[in-house]
C-alpha cells in the first residue's frame, strides 16, 4: 500500500525529517509516496545508504518521490559501511 | 555525494568552527550591556564619550563581526559552491584576532589608554586581514545563487574599507597622521560598516534564508541583481563627497541609501507576510523588530534626530536583535544537519537524530525576545530620560545572557547525540 505525504509548503528542514519520521513507521512493504516544492537532493545520499530506492516525477514546480525498499538480498551493506566510515 | 541544491557536507566547514563564533560572540553583547548599567547614563551623553565608543566596538566588532565571519564561513561553501581555503586555520585565527582585538580596543577607547587601543585596533584589523583574503578568494571562485554572492561579495568589499578606515583612524588618534576634520573620517568609517558590511551582509543573508526557513516567495529579481552594486557605489560616493566637505551631495546620496533599505525592510516583511504557513516563529520576531528599527533609524536621520538615536537603533535594533534570531535559526539547523550526516557515516539509522525544532525551547527564545524588546526601548528613552539608562544595560545583558544559554543547550545537545553517532569498530570497521 501507498502512503502520501506533502511536503511542499514545509519550511527546511521539516521535510527530511517528516520524511524520515514517514519511512521509521512504515511497514516493511509499503511504499511512500511524498509531494514537495523541489528536488530534494540531500534526501537521496540518506536514502540510499538506509537501503531504499526511489522514483522521481515531477510536473512543473510539483515533485513526486516514490520511496520504496531496497529487498534485503540486492543490498551492498557492507560496502555503503565502509564508504559511511571513511568519510568521518 | 550529491552536490546542487542545497547543502552538502563535503564542502561545510566542521561544525565546531562556527560554533565557537557564535558561543562567544553574546559575551560581547553581555559585556555592553554591563558596561551601560554601571556607566549610566553618561554613556549616552554623545557618541564620542569613551563609554560610547567602547560599548559601539563590543558590539560591532565582537558580536557583530564574530557572528557575521562565523556564519559567512559557514554559509560560503554553501550556497556558493568554493570552499574557503584552510578553514580550521582561517576559522580559529580569527576567532581568537577578534576576541583579543574586540577586548582590548573597547578597554582601550573606554580610557586605558592608547597602548590597548593600538593592540586592540591591531589584532582586529589582522583577525578581519586573515579573514577576508581567503574569504576573498573563496568569493572570486564562486558560483551559484547570483543573487547572494553578489550581496556578500560587496559586504565583503565593504568589509576590508571599513577596516581600512578603521586603521586610518586609530592613526590620527596616535597622532601618526593628521587629517582634517576627523570626524568626517569617523563618519565614513561607521557608514561602510554599518552600511556597506553589515547592511549588505544582512542583504545577501535575507535573500538565502527567508525562502528556505519560512517558505516565503523569493525577492523580487531586480532587488535582487542590482540593490548590493548600488549600495556599494553609493556608499563610495557619498563618503567620497562627505570627506571633501561637498555636503549636500553627500547627504542626499546617503539619504537615497537610507530609503533604499527602508524600501528592503519592507520588502522583507511583506514576503514575511506571505509565507505559505504562518507560524509566530521567535526568529521572525526579531526580524520584525530588526526592520522596524532600520526603518526608525532612517527616519531618524532624515529628521535630524540625535546620532544617539541613530546609533542605538542600528547598533541594537538591528545589529543585536537580527543576529540573535538568526541565531535561533542556524545553530539549530547546523546541530541537525550534522547529526544527519554522523549518523549516515555511523549507519546508526536506529537512533532518532532530534527535530530541529526541538532543539531550542521556543518560550525562552520568546522571553529573549522580550528583554531585547525591553533593552531597545528603555536605551531609545534613556535618550530623554537618563535614569533609564541602568536598567537598560541590564536588560541588554540579560537578553544577551539568555541567548548564550540557549545556544549553550544546542551544542550541549549536539554533543550528547554526537557521542552516540561514533561509529562503532565492529558495525562500521574495514574488516568486513
Amino acid at each position: 500500500m501507498d502512503r502520501t505525504l506533502d511536503v511542499s509548503d514545509l519550511p527546511a528542514p521539516e521535510p527530511m525529517e517528516r520524511i524520515l519520521d514517514a519511512l521509521a513507521d512504515l511497514p516493511p512493504d509499503d511504499r511512500l509516496c511524498v509531494l514537495h516544492r523541489r528536488e530534494p537532493y540531500p534526501l537521496y545520499d540518506m536514502l540510499r545508504r538506509m537501503g531504499y530506492r526511489w522514483e522521481i516525477s515531477s510536473e512543473d514546480d510539483r515533485y513526486r518521490i516514490l520511496i520504496s525498499p531496497v529487498p534485503k538480498h540486492q543490498r551492498p551493506v557492507s560496502r555503503l559501511r565502509q564508504q559511511g566510515a571513511s568519510r568521518f | 555525494m550529491m552536490g546542487t541544491g542545497g547543502l552538502s557536507l563535503d564542502q561545510a566547514p566542521p561544525i565546531d568552527i562556527p560554533a565557537r563564533f557564535f558561543l562567544t560572540a553574546p559575551l560581547f553583547a553581555i559585556a555592553a550591556g554591563l558596561l551601560l548599567a554601571w556607566q549610566g547614563p553618561t554613556l549616552l551623553v554623545s557618541r564620542w564619550m569613551p563609554g560610547a565608543l567602547a560599548a559601539t566596538h563590543l558590539i560591532a566588532i565582537g558580536y557583530l563581526g564574530l557572528i557575521m565571519c562565523g556564519a559567512l564561513l559557514q554559509m560560503l561553501p554553501v550556497v556558493a559552491g568554493a570552499a574557503v581555503p584552510a578553514v580550521r586555520l582561517v576559522g580559529t585565527a580569527t576567532h581568537l584576532l577578534l576576541t583579543v582585538g574586540a577586548a582590548g580596543l573597547a578597554w582601550g577607547l573606554a580610557g586605558s589608554g592608547p597602548t590597548l587601543i593600538r593592540v586592540g585596533a591591531g589584532a582586529a584589523a589582522l583577525g578581519f586581514l586573515v579573514f577576508v583574503i581567503p574569504v576573498g578568494i573563496a568569493l572570486v571562485r564562486a558560483r551559484g545563487a547570483p543573487g547572494t554572492l553578489l550581496a556578500l561579495r560587496t559586504a565583503a568589499l565593504a568589509l576590508a574599507v571599513t577596516v581600512a578606515l578603521g586603521l586610518l583612524l586609530v592613526a590620527v588618534l596616535q597622532g601618526w597622521i593628521r587629517v582634517a576634520e576627523h570626524t568626517r573620517w569617523v563618519d565614513t568609517h561607521a557608514a561602510w560598516g554599518l552600511m556597506g558590511w553589515v547592511g549588505l551582509l544582512v542583504v545577501g543573508v535575507a535573500v538565502q534564508v527567508l525562502p528556505m526557513f519560512y517558505v516565503t516567495p523569493t525577492y523580487p529579481a531586480p532587488m535582487r541583481r542590482w540593490f548590493a552594486p548600488a549600495v556599494l557605489v553609493g556608499v563610495g560616493a557619498a563618503s567620497a563627497a562627505w570627506i571633501m566637505g561637498a555636503d549636500l551631495v553627500g547627504q542626499a546620496v546617503f539619504g537615497t541609501i537610507a530609503l533604499g533599505f527602508i524600501g528592503f525592510a519592507f520588502i522583507t516583511l511583506r514576503l514575511i507576510s506571505l509565507r505559505e504557513r504562518p507560524r509566530l516563529d521567535p526568529t521572525l520576531l526579531h526580524w520584525w523588530a530588526a526592520m522596524l528599527s532600520l526603518c526608525g533609524a532612517a527616519l531618524a536621520w532624515t529628521f535630524a534626530a540625535p546620532p544617539t538615536l541613530i546609533g542605538v537603533l542600528l547598533l541594537v535594533g538591528v545589529g543585536v536583535g537580527l543576529p540573535a534570531g538568526m541565531l535561533f535559526k542556524i545553530l539549530p539547523f547546523l546541530t541537525w544537519f550534522h547529526l544527519q550526516h554522523r549518523q549516515l557515516g555511523s549507519g546508526r539509522f536506529d537512533l532518532r537524530i532530534p527535530h530541529m525544532g526541538s532543539l531550542l525551547s521556543t518560550r525562552w527564545a520568546r522571553v529573549q525576545f522580550g528583554l531585547h524588546l525591553l533593552a531597545l526601548a528603555l536605551l531609545a528613552g534613556s535618550l530623554w530620560v537618563p535614569v533609564l539608562a541602568r536598567p537598560a544595560g541590564i536588560a541588554l545583558a540579560l537578553s544577551s545572557l539568555v541567548l548564550l544559554l540557549l545556544l549553550i543547550g544546542v551544542a550541549r545537545t549536539y554533543r550528547r547525540f554526537a557521542a552516540l553517532l561514533r561509529p562503532a569498530p565492529s558495525r562500521a570497521g574495514p574488516q568486513t
